[in-house]
């Protein structure tokens, strides 16, 4: 319980900082220092600047905020979709259920990736870095659900044929009722799935990222970022390159480590 | 508390990755003598006639023997497998005498007969090659072979530059294309194996011959290993296993450079251009008032303005590109214009010249007369870093504008179907690669009515009064028997080109090229294919 806590308080801790560095004046994620490419700390750039001469610290300290925002409710919105498709499939005739598992199977056998790169050639040429971040974190969550659904389902049909329930049903509860009795007890496995989803989300995005699909420039993103290091020529400029690995790892270890004791 | 412990299965798995590491990028070990270096994917063909794509034209160029070959270096042509060629007072027959004793590589001879059945096959429209094309009216070229060594080709119109067409034609035994294994060129191709490497061996029959009277090729073979990741080729490069990077991109340059700085080479600018442009096809499916910005010199040439190109120069290309006014590179010594008035960088000019326009400024943010916020898209591709780089830059200088732009990275494909099909993009910024400094091979760029005149393309009556122009202009330079007309025009192009600037230049990348220490013979050259033009030269020390 120490270890979460500690790990609770110091992502917060991260978000607190990275809004103070957003929010300081005359910090920008896009303004380019023409004159100081690839610099190492400076008094100006305390994390050196990129490529083109963008502040490193400003950029990852919004591509953190902006992963975890994202990732955060992308997951709320896939743990909110997966128990109610889980407790539907549970609570309903044999026919509706078994229909509903196989839409989630066939979601689970898509191939995401194409999927995601079908949607991204569909946007408009000039959707905003964004709309293109929204629509990101969206199809992510779109995706995600199924797998969550199947084991909310099968939470949910332990629930369904406990005694308390086939005695409150017995007693008259009304199905529209259900939800509200057997969603707080479905909490000690929504809370974990909703906590795996987080770091799942932010490592989908850097994926993304990587591959050049992820939110469009000049907005920074995790896996914008990542892509700097897949060329060694760069890697040789200044060791601030490391920054926003360094920090992804810790944050997927803290993460971790916020979700380890649920 | 577990722990880990070198079992022998750990030390497996560990000698495994090793191993792979180590191996990795050895397609095929190196035979003695052999030169190595890279393609960037699978050669389409290997048959001489249908080549359509820069890794094939690469073999073409190994292995074909061809009539004329153009030096890149001294950018004249040169009799290769012809003793010597005429052009007739009329510049309508070419006439061709072959060497004495000429051999494909099985053995056989190599006639007239050969030579005349190459050169119609290019022609024959089954063949589909892009070669043809080159004569203007391939249906009425007409080939006569008086005697055994005499080739004379009869031309319906005058061609400019003719000669460097035939470096285009591989000579093959008649009726029996070979598909590069017998020919008459320094190398035949081997082995290939799809997605590994294509392997080249000598052909003991080509006719070169050093001053030394020493047999030509000197290099027993050539293998091309299909790798397109600058990343890996660079570091096998470092390891030996290649000869050379040719057209290396700047920022492993930068990295080659700094361990060992002989292995380098910046030749300076290259006939290649980096551009970008606007959309102005009337029938695109873009808004009335956005067609009509793109149409607009006034937009075009305050965006022109407002680019820093020294920049994009200097950030983008790491110093390793020179800023870019127009479409002939300062490498086009006998085509560049000097005196060309080009709009200079001015964002205070370009200011003015958009609110004479219409356009003003409302806050930060740029509107039309009709109060539309500027905004648009600039499509780039996405394996290109540099490009990328190119348009972020460009989207904070045009931010100075008050213009609201969005960078877009696609791949190749997913780009060139919105180019040439579907018409449906903003603006664009790409490359164009010119392996000719003659400006005739710019004619399907130029003329208004071509499928490759990017910013309106396929036009069937030019759409403004400068295309219509630029299209009179072209036809002089692709008719004029004197030089003199032909650059007078050419100017004329480039200076309503600068004007109305359909395409707006940026930079001329420059010709960047890495070098084994342990090849001799190389003498970089600007033209493609660059490091080994004179392939048949090259040799690794100590081979012999």
């Amino acid at each position: 319980m120490r270890l979460r806590a500690v790990a609770t308080g110091l992502l917060a801790g991260l978000c607190v900082v990275s809004a103070g560095i957003l929010i300081a004046p005359g910090s920008s994620y896009s303004n380019q220092d023409r004159g100081q490419l690839f610099a190492g700390a400076t008094a100006a750039h305390p994390a050196g600047t990129d490529a083109l001469g963008r502040d490193r610290m400003v950029r990852v300290a919004a591509a953190f905020l902006l992963s975890m925002a994202g990732a955060t409710l992308a997951a709320a919105a896939t743990t909110a979709a997966a128990a109610g498709v889980g407790l539907l499939a549970a609570f309903s005739p044999a026919y509706v259920s078994g229909f509903v598992l196989l839409i989630c199977d066939a979601f689970l056998a898509l191939p995401w990736l194409f999927l995601l790169m079908m949607v991204r050639s569909l946007l408009p040429l000039t959707t905003s870095p964004a709309n293109s971040a929204a629509v990101t974190f969206f199809v992510l969550a779109a995706l995600g659900w199924p797998a969550c659904a199947r084991a909310v389902y099968r939470g949910a049909l332990g629930l369904k044929n406990a005694e308390w329930m086939l005695q409150a049903r017995a007693g008259g509860l009304r199905g529209r009722q259900i939800a509200g009795y057997v969603l707080p007890n479905l909490a000690p496995l929504l809370m974990p799935q909703f906590l795996v989803s987080v770091p799942a989300f932010v490592i989908a995005e850097a994926n993304l990222g990587a591959l050049g699909l992820g939110i469009g420039e000049p907005l920074p993103s995790w896996g914008g970022m990542l892509l700097e290091l897949e060329n060694s020529a760069t890697l040789l400029r200044t060791p601030w390159v490391y920054l926003p690995i360094a920090l992804l790892v810790l944050v997927l270890l803290l993460l971790e480590a916020a979700t380890q004791e649920v | 508390m577990q722990k880990l412990r070198f079992s022998p299965r750990w030390l497996l798995l560990v000698l495994t990755a090793t191993l792979t590491v180590a191996c990795a990028g050895q397609a095929a070990p190196r035979l003695p003598g052999e030169l190595a270096w890279t393609i960037g994917s699978d050669p389409k063909t290997f048959d001489p006639a249908k080549v359509d794509d820069q890794w094939s034209e690469q073999i073409r160029y190994l292995t074909g023997g061809v009539l004329l070959r153009f030096n890149r270096l001294s950018q004249s042509v040169e009799p290769q497998l012809a003793e010597s060629w005429k052009l007739s007072a009329d510049g309508k027959t070419v006439t061709f005498k072959l060497r004495r004793g000429l051999e494909f590589s099985d053995g056989s001879g190599l006639t007239a007969k050969d030579a005349a059945w190459s050169i119609r096959r290019v022609l024959l429209p089954a063949t589909g090659s892009p070669v043809a094309e080159e004569f203007l009216s391939p249906a009425g070229v007409t080939v006569e072979t008086p005697d055994e060594r005499t080739v004379v080709v009869n031309l319906p119109k005058r061609v400019i530059g003719i000669g460097k067409v035939f470096d285009e034609i591989a000579i093959e035994p008649a009726e029996r294309s070979s598909e590069g294994r017998v020919t008459a060129g320094p190398f035949v191709v081997s082995e290939y194996r799809r997605s590994q490497y294509v392997r080249l061996r000598r052909n003991a029959h080509y006719l070169g011959r050093d001053s030394s009277g020493v047999a030509l090729p000197y290099a027993t073979g050539v293998r091309l290993d299909v790798l397109a990741n600058s990343e890996q080729v660079t570091r096998l490069f470092e390891r030996g296993e290649y000869d050379v990077i040719n057209y290396l991109p700047p920022d492993y340059f930068e990295l080659l450079k700094q361990k060992d700085p002989g292995a380098v080479r910046d030749l300076g600018p290259s006939l290649n251009t980096e551009q970008l442009w606007f959309n102005q096809v009337p029938g695109a499916a873009l808004p009335a008032w956005e067609k009509s910005w793109f149409q607009s010199q006034a937009f075009r040439v305050a965006v022109s303005r407002a680019i820093h190109r020294a920049d994009l120069a200097r950030i983008a290309y790491e110093g390793h590109a020179t800023p870019a006014y127009s479409f002939m590179s300062p490498a086009n010594g006998v085509w560049y214009d000097n005196e060309l008035k080009v709009p200079k960088e001015d964002v205070g000019a370009a200011k003015a010249g958009l609110a004479q326009a219409g356009f003003r400024l409302k806050g930060s943010v740029l509107e039309d007369a009709a109060g539309h916020a500027v905004r648009f898209s600039i499509l780039t591709n996405a394996t290109n870093a540099a490009r990328q780089k190119m348009a972020t830059l460009i989207q904070q200088d045009l931010k100075a504008l008050g213009m609201d732009v969005t960078v877009v990275a696609l791949d190749f494909p997913a780009l060139i179907e919105r180019l040439m099909h579907t018409q449906d993009y903003e603006a664009c910024l790409l490359g164009l690669e010119n392996v000719d400094p003659d400006p005739n091979a710019m004619m399907n760029i130029w003329l208004s009515s071509s499928a490759n005149h990017q910013w309106n393309p396929s036009q069937k009556t030019p759409a403004t009064g400068w295309e219509a122009e630029i299209d009179r202009a072209m036809g002089v330079q692709a008719s004029s028997l004197k030089q003199a007309e032909r650059k007078q025009a050419m100017d004329r192009v480039e200076q309503i080109v600068a004007d109305q600037q359909p395409f707006i230049y940026l930079v001329y990348p420059n010709a960047l090229h890495a070098v084994s220490a342990r090849l001799e013979g190389v003498q970089p050259a600007v033209l493609e294919p660059g490091l080994f033009w004179n392939v048949e030269r090259l040799r690794l020390r100590g081979a012999r």
